[in-house]
C-alpha cells in the first residue's frame, strides 16, 4: 500500500510512536506474561505494524482501532492499571481491531526465539544431536514406567466392561497417588 | 526413473502417502510400470525444518477449502479443516507414528454397535483375519516397535508422566508403541535421537514414511515414473465406463493428459472425492463412482481433543518422540460408558508456537497466557477414538470459492454425533484423572485440531448400494478405477489410521497384480 503525497492522504499515525506504543500495551495487557522481555512486545507490534500497512482493510482496522482507545471518555488508555485496560479490551474484542491484534500476535509472539528460550522450550536439536543425551527422559520425580506392553495376567477386553476399576473410583488425593507404586495396578486382581 | 509415454496405458496412481507410496512400490516391484502423480514437490528429509510455522508452510496443504457445519473448526480455522501434507510421501511425512491394529469388532461397527440414530453404520467387507497377514507385511514395511522383534522405544519424559498416571489409575495396556520410528537400527535407517518434531518433516530418517521407503524403492526398480507438483483435476472414461486418462496440471498451470489402464486415486479423504466429484460426465452425472451417492459422505475424522497438565515439577514434553506412549484400555466397545466404540489415548506435545494457536483458538488473557507460562512443566495427551460416520459428514463441491485454476474447492461439512461429544467428554475426565494421580496442578481441555485423520469419503462396502467400493477398493461402477487410501474406510475404528492404510493398500496391489497377470483388469 502507498500513500499520496497529498493533504487529503491519511496521515501516519500508524509510524508514529504513540500508535506504536498503544499496540505494545495493547498486547502487553491481551497477553501478560511476567517472565517476557519488553523486546518481545515490541517485535511483535512492528510486526503487525508491518502486516497491517500491507491491505488497506487491516490499515484501517489497526489505525482506528489504535486511536480510538486514546479518546474515550474514561481516559487514556496507556494510563489504565492492567485490569482496567483488560476490562477495556474485553469490551471490544469482537471488533476487527482486536481480532487482528489478537489472531495475528498468537502467530507471532509466540514464535519468538525469545519467547521459546523465556518458556523453557529448546526447539530444534536435530543439530545436537537430539535430545538422546540432552534431556529426553531425565524426568526423575516419577520411577521409571514400563516401556513394553503389558504382560501380565489380565486378559485384554475389547467388549464389555474392564474386570477392574478405572479412574473415576481411585481416590485423587496425593496420599494415594504417593502409596501407588507402579506396578501395582490390577497384578493381583481376579483374571477374567 | 522410468520415463513414461503420455500415450502409454499406464497404471497411474494418484497421490504418494500411505495408500499411493504403498502401492507404487508394491506394482513397481513386481515389474508392473507406474506413472505416480504428486500434487506437491519432492522434499526431501535434508531439507525439512524443525520449526512449526516454517514447517507447515513448507509442508502443508494450504490449497483453499472451506467448512461449514457446527464443528468448532469451521469457526477457528474456516480455510483448514485438515491438517495435511502436500508433497512427495504425503501425510506419512508429518504422521506421528502411532500404529495400532483395528480390533476385531471393529470391522462389524454395525454389527456390534447395533442401529445408532443418525450414524450411518456399515460393516466392512473383510474381516480381520483376513487383514491380519497385511498388518504384519505393513508393520514389518514400517518397522513398528513391539512388533516381529523390533525393540521398544524408550520412555521419554512426557511418557514418564503418562505411563506412571495410567498405572496409578489401573490401566495396564500402555506402553511406548507400537510406533513405526526405529528404536535401533532397521532397514537402512537409523536409530532415533530422540529429535521431536513428529508432527514436520522428519530430517534423521528414524521415521518411517513413504518418502524414504517406499519411493525411492520403487524408483530403484526403474518401473516408476514418479511427476512431484502435477494436480490431477480429472479421471476421464470411454464410452463403456471404463477410466482411460487423467488429467493433471503442472506447476505452471500446463494442463497434460495421461492415459491409463488403471487408474487409483490416493488423495487423502477431501481430495479424493473432489476428484471424483470433479469427474462427472454424462454417463456419472452425479460424479464419477458415484451411483451410491455416497461419494463424500461419511467423511469421520475421529473424536479427539487433548489435555495439557501442569505440574509442580519439570516436564520439557516436547523433547523426544512426540507420540510413542500408548493406552489401549479404553479402545474396548463397552456400552456402559454411555458410547459406542473405543478410543486411545496417545502421549502429544506441541511447541510453544502451535501450542499457542491450537491450545484454545479465539482465547487472550491470563487464562490463555497461563497455559504457555507453565510450558516447561506441562504434559500432554491426545485423545482418539472412533467418530460416527453420519451422510451429512460430507465432501461437496463448494460452487463459489474457485482455486488457483479456477475449479470448485472442497467444502467440508461436519457436526459432531451425540456419541463423539459423549466419547470426547469421557477421554477428557479420564485424562484428567490420569494427570491428577501423578500431582497434576491444572489441566487444560484442548478440542481437536484441524483433522489429521480424514476417513471414508468413498466407503468400501459389500453392496453397491451401501458404498463407493468393494473390499479391494475396486470401484463398484467403473471396473479399472480403484481408490487406495483412507477414503476407503467403511467406519474409522479407534485405531491412528496409516497402519491400516498401508496394510489395505499392499493388500489391493497383490490384487491389482494378479488381475493383471491373468488379464481380468
Amino acid at each position: 500500500m502507498t500513500f499520496l503525497e497529498t493533504s487529503e492522504a491519511p496521515s501516519g499515525f500508524l509510524d508514529s510512536p504513540q500508535a506504536r506504543a498503544l499496540l505494545v500495551r495493547v498486547i502487553r495487557v491481551a497477553f501478560p506474561h511476567a517472565q517476557l522481555p519488553d523486546t518481545a512486545y515490541e517485535k511483535t507490534a512492528d510486526a503487525l505494524i508491518a502486516l497491517a500497512e500491507k491491505t488497506p482493510r487491516h490499515f484501517l482496522a489497526l489505525s482506528s482501532g489504535l486511536a480510538s482507545l486514546d479518546t474515550l471518555p474514561a481516559g487514556a488508555f496507556l494510563d489504565l492499571n492492567a485490569m482496567d485496560a483488560t476490562a477495556r479490551l474485553r469490551a471490544i474484542e469482537q471488533t476487527e481491531f482486536f481480532g487482528f491484534v489478537r489472531a495475528n500476535t498468537v502467530l507471532t509472539l509466540y514464535n519468538l526465539p525469545e519467547v521459546w528460550q523465556a518458556l523453557g522450550y529448546e526447539g530444534a536439536s536435530f543439530d545436537k544431536g537430539g535430545y538422546l543425551h540432552r534431556g529426553f527422559n531425565d524426568l526423575d520425580w516419577l520411577p521409571e514406567p514400563r516401556i513394553e506392553e503389558y504382560t501380565g495376567e489380565l486378559r485384554y477386553v475389547e467388549i464389555g466392561p474392564l474386570t477392574r476399576q478405572v479412574g473415576a473410583a481411585t481416590p485423587a488425593t496425593p496420599a494415594a497417588a504417593s502409596a501407588a507404586p507402579e506396578s501395582a495396578s490390577g497384578r493381583d486382581e481376579v483374571t477374567k | 526413473m522410468s520415463a513414461i509415454d503420455h500415450d502409454e496405458e499406464a497404471v497411474v496412481i494418484i497421490g504418494s502417502g500411505a495408500g499411493g507410496g504403498t502401492l507404487a512400490y508394491e506394482l513397481t516391484a513386481r515389474g508392473i510400470p507406474v506413472v505416480v502423480l504428486e500434487a506437491g514437490p519432492h522434499i526431501t528429509n535434508a531439507e525439512y525444518v524443525n520449526d512449526e510455522w516454517a514447517a507447515f508452510s513448507q509442508m502443508a496443504w494450504l490449497d483453499p477449502r472451506t467448512t461449514s457445519g457446527s464443528w468448532r473448526i469451521a469457526r477457528d480455522f474456516p480455510n483448514l479443516p485438515a491438517w495435511i501434507v502436500k508433497a512427495v510421501g504425503g501425510s506419512t511425512t508429518h504422521w506421528s507414528g502411532a500404529t495400532p491394529r483395528f480390533l476385531a469388532h471393529e470391522f462389524q461397527a454395525r454389527s456390534t454397535y447395533g442401529g445408532i440414530d443418525g450414524a450411518n453404520l456399515l460393516d466392512w467387507p473383510i474381516t480381520l483375519a483376513e487383514l491380519a497377514p497385511y498388518y504384519d507385511r505393513a508393520e514389518i514395511a514400517m518397522g513398528s516397535t513391539h512388533r516381529h522383534g523390533r525393540a521398544a522405544l524408550p520412555a521419554n519424559n512426557n511418557y514418564k508422566v503418562f505411563a506412571n498416571g495410567a498405572a496409578r489409575v489401573g490401566y495396564n495396556f500402555y506402553a511406548t508403541g507400537p510406533y513405526a520410528t526405529n528404536a535401533e537400527p532397521y532397514d537402512g535407517r537409523p536409530a532415533s535421537v530422540q529429535d521431536g518434531f513428529n508432527f514436520q518433516g522428519d530430517k534423521s530418517g528414524a521415521k518411517w514414511s513413504t518418502l524414504v521407503r517406499e519411493i525411492p524403492r520403487a524408483e530403484a526398480t526403474g518401473h516408476l515414473d514418479l511427476r512431484p507438483l502435477s494436480q490431477a483435476v480429472q479421471i476421464t472414461h470411454d464410452r463403456t465406463g471404463r477410466a482411460d486418462a487423467v488429467l493433471y496440471l503442472d506447476a505452471a498451470g500446463g494442463m497434460h493428459r495421461q492415459r491409463a489402464r488403471i487408474v487409483c486415486v490416493a488423495g487423502n479423504s477431501i481430495e479424493t472425492p473432489r476428484l471424483l466429484l470433479l469427474s462427472a460426465s454424462s454417463l456419472f452425472p452425479d460424479g464419477l463412482a458415484n451411483s451410491s451417492g455416497q461419494v463424500g459422505r461419511n467423511y469421520m475424522r475421529h473424536t479427539t481433543g487433548s489435555v495439557y497438565a501442569q505440574f509442580p515439577d519439570p516436564v520439557h514434553s516436547y523433547r523426544g518422540e512426540t507420540m510413542a506412549g500408548i493406552i489401549a484400555d479404553e479402545a474396548r466397545h463397552d456400552e456402559r460408558r454411555g458410547f459406542a466404540g473405543g478410543y486411545y489415548l496417545e502421549t502429544l506435545s506441541l511447541g510453544p508456537a502451535f501450542l499457542a494457536a491450537f491450545a484454545d483458538p479465539g482465547s487472550w488473557g491470563r487464562d490463555f497466557t497461563s497455559i504457555l507460562d507453565g510450558y516447561a512443566h506441562t504434559a500432554g495427551l491426545w485423545i482418539v477414538g472412533e467418530d460416527m460416520p453420519q451422510e451429512t459428514n460430507r465432501i461437496t463441491l463448494n460452487g463459489s470459492v474457485t482455486d488457483a485454476a479456477g475449479l470448485p474447492v472442497a467444502n467440508v461439512n461436519f457436526d459432531d454425533h451425540p456419541n463423539d461429544v459423549a466419547m470426547r467428554d469421557h477421554g477428557y475426565r479420564q485424562a484428567e484423572l490420569l494427570y491428577d494421580a501423578v500431582g497434576s496442578i491444572s489441566a487444560h481441555r484442548t478440542p481437536p485440531y484441524p483433522s489429521t485423520h480424514n476417513l471414508g469419503t468413498s466407503r468400501m462396502s459389500a453392496r453397491p448400494e451401501d458404498g463407493v467400493v468393494n473390499k479391494f477398493g475396486r470401484a463398484h461402477d467403473v471396473p479399472n478405477l480403484f481408490v487406495s487410501d483412507g477414503s476407503v474406510f467403511t467406519t474409522g475404528a479407534a485405531a491412528n489410521p496409516t497402519l491400516t492404510i498401508v496394510a489395505l493398500a499392499i493388500r489391493q496391489a497383490d490384487h491389482i497384480a494378479e488381475q493383471l497377470a491373468n488379464r481380468s483388469l
